[in-house]
């Protein structure tokens, strides 16, 4: 059985694992980065990235000072053993976490009709579902979503659009975050379906580790080409020019009507997420 | 791009600022002001314009887009425990003015300004240095001690915050006193190289689909 209680303590300890850890796929993109830099500035700010990354986590403290809004993506098994709200364990979670972190965080929830900010607001977390079949794991993935990357993430219909105008769109969108997302970036792209499922498509895919292909060949040529064109602008690391502007390209697709949404999510470098599997309250498996 | 490193003690005469090109790297010494606060740049705007005294002393000074989270001390000056940069050009329509009537020497934090805000730093003779996004733990370890905390209504991230730091950085000169900006140039750079990029992922494409042209 896994417990309101266990999902509570695993909620909070996603969040905060999140806020103090640089995944090691993309600390090892980086130090690649690194190495293919042409220049002295994009160099340094790389090797700079990964000691900041080392240090916060030697020293269990914050990677970045702003902890974004808390996101977490649930896959429920159908045949989980769960007691109590899964949706109250997290809320509760990210409550007691706030009010016991060390460093403590700062208020970045924020009300969008007034901009008042706290620790909790409406409908926070966010906090998505999806349900698995003929499976008893209960998975949570927490992905602190900040200003730097989540400002820049865009979304629009098409009718018909050829392969072309998709790609183009997701050049632009790349082209006009520029230096601000603090690339290198993770770009995650979702094709069709309709306008909500298209973005949660692209907001899964930059949850995917990276460095590994896509298993389907097409999706993985137009990752790779498409890598290599956002990789050939030139914004560089923290968009101060170099090579290194995207680490990786991720990209889903789902049949659609005549209509196509197109949605653009992206993820700043440190690129924040943590999961958990769990089976019972004695069963936990923890990833990046 | 491969700049010099400087290591500068404020506040900066206008020729040590001069001295600063696009790519070169900074560690800095002395007193910096920060905040990543909307609101707190609008007051400081309003203040100007009024001529109203802002609470501290900024005029040839450095003004960082840099947040910090201040944890009170009873009877003392809180103590800031971490630093890191925040987008500035969401600030783009206070900053000129903030630049010209403070004659700001330093300004930065992470993603650069625009046109208008480069030109008031060229007449100003400032420049914008960008720090590193994430990189809370390092810019900590420079900060020696909080100086003052004003407007502290304000949540944290807010305030107007005077610190103290030794050799905060390494951050990167973005934006020089010259009207050089390096996130102008790129963006000219990258919208200069859209067409071919856009031509090469479409012989791409035709490669993959075995329809290729000769």
């Amino acid at each position: 059985m896994i417990t309101q209680d266990q999902i509570k303590a695993v909620s909070a300890r996603l969040y905060e694992q999140s806020l103090k850890r640089v995944p090691q796929d993309t600390q090892a993109v980086l130090r690649k980065a690194r190495e293919a830099e042409g220049n002295d500035t994009a160099r340094k700010t790389i090797q700079i990235m990964l000691e900041s990354a080392d240090a916060a986590q030697q020293r269990e403290q914050l990677v970045c000072s702003d902890v974004g809004i808390p996101v977490y993506s649930v896959k429920l098994g159908t045949r989980a053993q769960v007691q109590g709200s899964i949706r109250q364990a997290i809320v509760d979670g990210f409550a007691d976490l706030a009010a016991r972190i060390d460093p403590p965080i700062l208020k970045m929830v924020t009300n969008p009709l007034t901009h008042q900010r706290s620790y909790a607001g409406k409908d926070m977390p966010i906090i998505t579902f999806d349900l698995v079949d003929d499976s008893d794991v209960l998975e949570l993935i927490c992905a602190p979503k900040a200003m730097g990357s989540g400002r820049w993430e865009a979304l629009d219909t098409f009718v018909f659009p050829s392969l072309e105008t998709i790609e183009t769109y997701v050049l632009d969108t790349v082209i006009k975050a520029g230096s601000q997302p603090c690339p290198p970036i993770v770009v995650g792209v979702g094709i069709g379906g309709t306008f909500d499922y298209a973005a949660r498509m692209a907001k899964q895919q930059v949850l995917r580790p990276v460095g590994q292909a896509n298993p389907e060949p097409t999706l993985a040529a137009m990752e790779e080409r498409l890598l290599k064109a956002i990789n050939s602008l030139g914004f560089g690391p923290m968009g101060t020019g170099g090579n290194a502007t995207a680490m990786a390209v991720h990209i889903d697709y789902a049949a659609s009507h005549g209509f196509v949404p197109i949605a653009v999510a992206l993820n700043c470098w440190i690129n924040r997420r943590a999961g958990a599997r769990m089976k019972s309250d004695s069963d936990v498996e923890w990833f990046e | 791009m491969s700049g010099r490193t400087h290591e500068l003690q404020l506040p900066l005469a206008d020729e040590q600022v001069k001295e600063l090109a696009v790519g070169d790297m900074v560690l800095l010494s002395g007193e910096i002001t920060v905040s990543i606060g909307l609101p707190t740049h609008q007051r400081m705007v309003q203040s100007i314009n009024d001529g109203v005294p802002l609470p501290v002393d900024l005029r040839g000074g450095a003004f960082f887009h840099l947040s910090t989270y201040l944890k009170e001390v009873p009877g003392a000056l809180p103590q800031p425990l971490y630093m890191n940069p925040s987008t500035s050009t969401r600030y783009n329509a206070y900053m000129p003015t903030l630049i010209r009537s403070l004659g700001l020497k330093l300004v930065g934090g992470k993603g650069g300004l625009d046109a208008a805000s480069v030109a008031a730093m060229r007449e100003a003779g400032c420049a914008y240095l960008s720090f590193l996004g994430g990189g809370c733990t390092l810019l900590a370890q420079s900060i020696e001690s909080c100086v003052a905390s004003n407007w502290n209504e304000y949540i944290s991230q807010f305030r107007l915050v005077t610190l103290k730091v030794r050799t905060l950085g390494p951050a990167t000169v973005g934006i020089d006193a010259h009207g050089n900006s390096v996130y102008e140039s790129l963006r000219g750079q990258a919208l200069e190289r859209r067409a071919q990029i856009l031509n090469e992922l479409n012989h791409q494409r035709r490669m993959a689909a075995g329809t290729a042209p000769g």
